[in-house]
């Protein structure tokens, strides 16, 4: 996911304590890997500080992938045995993170959350050949760097740009766009490539600026934005201030169609607009209550763990699943096998959809479904169907 | 014309808060010159209270001017006793001390409420119910909403009625004298403790009221908006001329709408460094403010 800097270096700072406090624990919990009777599998999440219950609801899908994994015979004989492995979302943690899980044999690695985090893991992991498939890290970096032992469940974020373009040109048939964005890396980042694939699909850009967030006012932005006469207007911070546009827009009688980013699921967007957020679109990777083929595993998440399952504990799902899949095809534990066999699997049935990986050991087909508001609630809206090319509902 | 028109409206509804909150600054400086750093938060606070009354009695199902009168109340009167207690605790004792002991005091208030706000309310967002209808009217095409105009309406009317008791009562008038020259106003009688504190209770007040309206019409808040707006604030206090009542008023004013045809005219990307710029050029081309002249009669 992405996270601001600032945020980034308070969590470094709380990193520190977390690793003293981890290293006397850790020992317990993984001192049972690395028996010659169980496959070992690495889960490198931050179980502290901010971003804890994200990470855990990641360790909660490793586990009960392996769970249902071990009921069915296990891998060719042997059980998986799920180690998990506190990074705190922070790069000086997360190496150490990583180096722990080999001391304690691992054949491969699951997991990861902040791409931060992700980008040391991997590379600590690239240097002992282990396969590391990552179920929230959205940063391109993280694959494009060549690494053979590099895949991921979950989609890139420059993904994002032309799948949103297709919606917009292909499915709301708009013609006239306005792109804003709040100058964070990620946002700036996720307009800049809206943009490029909005102009190569024909459709003309009649705005494209930043907002200062945290103003609270952005009445002008928006009659400045209605200034350009768009049909639709797509926003990719973040969820505080898209509920302010959507209210203040209403309450200025604009009625261009509103859509936001990925980092605008989140019920206060939902509180602050009010009515006012009624039909607003916004893409997102699905969330497991969204998917039908998730149904099983949203109730079984439910009754062992008594919460929803959160927005990634499914890629995790899948991700144990697909690196099972390919051991089991491998017929060995040894990485390169691994990675050879991950890359020949041809359609992979998942939780989160049927996918393969391509060359780079991203995610095909890419994974984004568009989500509105009825009634006060998220539901899901749209997904394109990867066969035929259509729009179609998602049930 | 009708994009002017409507960036008109929308920066007199930033304006009505920024005027409400930079009338404290200006109040406070002018009477015992400090910069009351705490301002904003005190402001935050006046939203918690707010948010705490409204999300509350909703479920009453009072009709919304009753809601609407019970929370500003209720925030008002939670600000007026801390803008009080501060005053006592933070303030008080350093009166006589250097400058720089007050002002540190002041930062350390500031951070005592936004921290013990996060630790009472977290670090996310906190809702208000959306109790204001968003409907409104048009003006030469420009659209206001009713919430729009009941902002700017109280916020002027509570001005109003600062402006006629500084000018009018006799407290009004110690207040002035003490901010011309405090040991004289002692030996005129005046109670300048009890002045001081009268201050920053009608300073606070004020901050309590525009803190509930935010929330009422903006509806989401946290432990740190009082950071970004409280500087905006003082920036219309300063360039109203600090300690100059009405130069803080229109300046508030003046802040909104330049805030709001930056981003019109300009780029909300830029509205930071254009409110600030304008900061900048005041001090140095006018220090006094652009009502400085006034400076005799600082309150």
């Amino acid at each position: 996911m992405n996270h601001s800097p600032s945020k980034i270096t308070a969590i470094a700072v709380l990193a520190g304590a977390a690793l003293v406090a981890s290293a006397c624990s850790s020992s317990g919990s993984g001192g049972g890997g690395g028996g010659g009777d169980a496959i070992v599998i690495g889960v490198p999440v931050p179980t502290s500080g901010d971003y804890a219950s994200a990470g855990t609801d990641i360790l909660h899908g490793a586990q009960l992938a392996a769970k249902k994994i071990n009921s069915s015979g296990g891998i060719n004989g042997k059980k998986i045995q799920i180690v998990a492995q506190d990074d705190a979302c922070s790069a000086q943690t997360a190496a150490q993170a990583a180096e722990k899980l080999i001391s304690q044999n691992i054949v491969a690695a699951a997991g990861g959350y902040c791409s931060t985090a992700s980008a040391p893991e991997l590379e600590t992991f690239h240097r002992q050949g282990i396969p590391y498939v990552m179920a929230a890290s959205t940063n391109p970096e993280l694959t494009d760097q060549g690494f053979p032992e590099a895949f991921r469940t979950i989609g890139r974020d420059d993904e994002q740009g032309p799948f949103v373009a297709k919606f917009i040109t292909g499915y709301l048939k708009a013609k006239r766009v306005a792109v804003g964005n709040d100058n964070s890396t990620y946002s700036k980042g996720l307009a800049d490539s809206t943009v490029a694939a909005l102009q190569k699909d024909g459709a003309q850009v009649v705005f494209n600026s930043a907002l200062t967030p945290g103003q609270s006012d952005y009445s002008s932005y928006l009659t400045k934005v209605g200034q350009s006469h768009p049909d639709v207007f797509y926003y990719t911070g973040y969820f505080s201030e898209m509920g302010l546009l959507l209210k203040q827009a209403k309450q200025q009688g604009l009625n261009f169609t509103m859509m936001g980013g990925d980092a605008n699921n989140d019920p206060t967007l939902i509180k602050t607009a009010g009515s006012a957020a009624d039909g607003v679109l916004i893409d997102t990777a699905p969330l497991a209550q969204f998917l039908s083929s998730a149904k099983d595993y949203v109730q079984a998440y439910q009754s062992a763990y008594h919460t929803a399952p959160g927005p990634y504990s499914s890629y995790e799902y899948d991700a144990v699943g697909v690196l099972a899949e390919a051991i089991k095809n491998a017929g060995s534990t040894e990485g390169s096998k691994i990675d050879a066999a991950l890359h020949a699997i041809k359609t992979y049935h998942g939780i989160t959809g049927d996918f393969h990986f391509d060359s780079k050991g991203d995610r095909q087909p890419v994974a984004y479904i568009i989500i509105t508001v009825k009634n006060g609630q998220f539901v899901a809206d749209k997904q394109l169907n990867p066969n035929t090319g259509q729009w179609e509902s998602v049930g | 014309m009708t994009a002017f028109l409507q960036y008109l409206v929308n920066g007199l509804t930033v304006g009505s808060f920024l005027a409400l909150i930079a009338l404290g600054y200006t109040m406070i400086y002018g009477i015992i010159r400090l910069i009351n750093f705490a301002h904003g938060d005190v402001f935050m606070v006046g939203s918690f209270v707010g948010y705490a009354v409204v999300s509350t009695v909703v479920a009453q199902h009072w009709p919304i001017a009753l809601i609407i009168i019970v929370a500003m109340l209720a925030g008002m009167a939670a600000t007026g006793v801390l803008g009080i207690v501060i005053e006592g605790v933070a303030y008080q004792p350093l009166l006589n001390k250097p400058r720089l002991a007050i002002l540190i005091s002041a930062l350390g208030v500031s951070l005592a409420l936004e921290e013990g706000a996060r630790i009472q309310f977290g670090a996310g967002f906190s809702s208000y119910p959306g109790i204001l209808p968003t409907t409104g009217f048009s003006i030469g095409g420009a659209h206001a909403s009713y919430a729009q105009l009941g902002v700017f309406v109280l916020s002027l009317l509570m001005m109003l009625a600062l402006y006629l008791f500084v000018q009018r009562t006799p407290t009004g008038t110690a207040m002035r004298a003490l901010a011309m020259d405090r040991d004289a106003a002692r030996l005129m009688g005046i109670n300048v403790e009890r002045t001081i504190m009268l201050t920053f209770l009608l300073g606070s007040v004020l901050a309590g009221a525009a803190g509930v309206m935010q929330g009422l019409y903006y509806i989401q808040i946290n432990f740190i908006m009082g950071f970004a707006i409280g500087l905006r604030a003082f920036t219309a206090a300063v360039l109203g001329g600090i300690g100059n009542l009405p130069g803080a008023m229109v300046a508030g004013f003046l802040i909104g709408l330049i805030q709001s045809f930056s981003d019109g005219y300009i780029s909300s990307n830029w509205s930071d460094a254009v409110i600030f710029g304008v900061l900048i050029a005041v001090l140095i081309f006018k220090p006094t403010g652009i009502f400085g002249e006034r400076v005799v009669e600082r309150v």
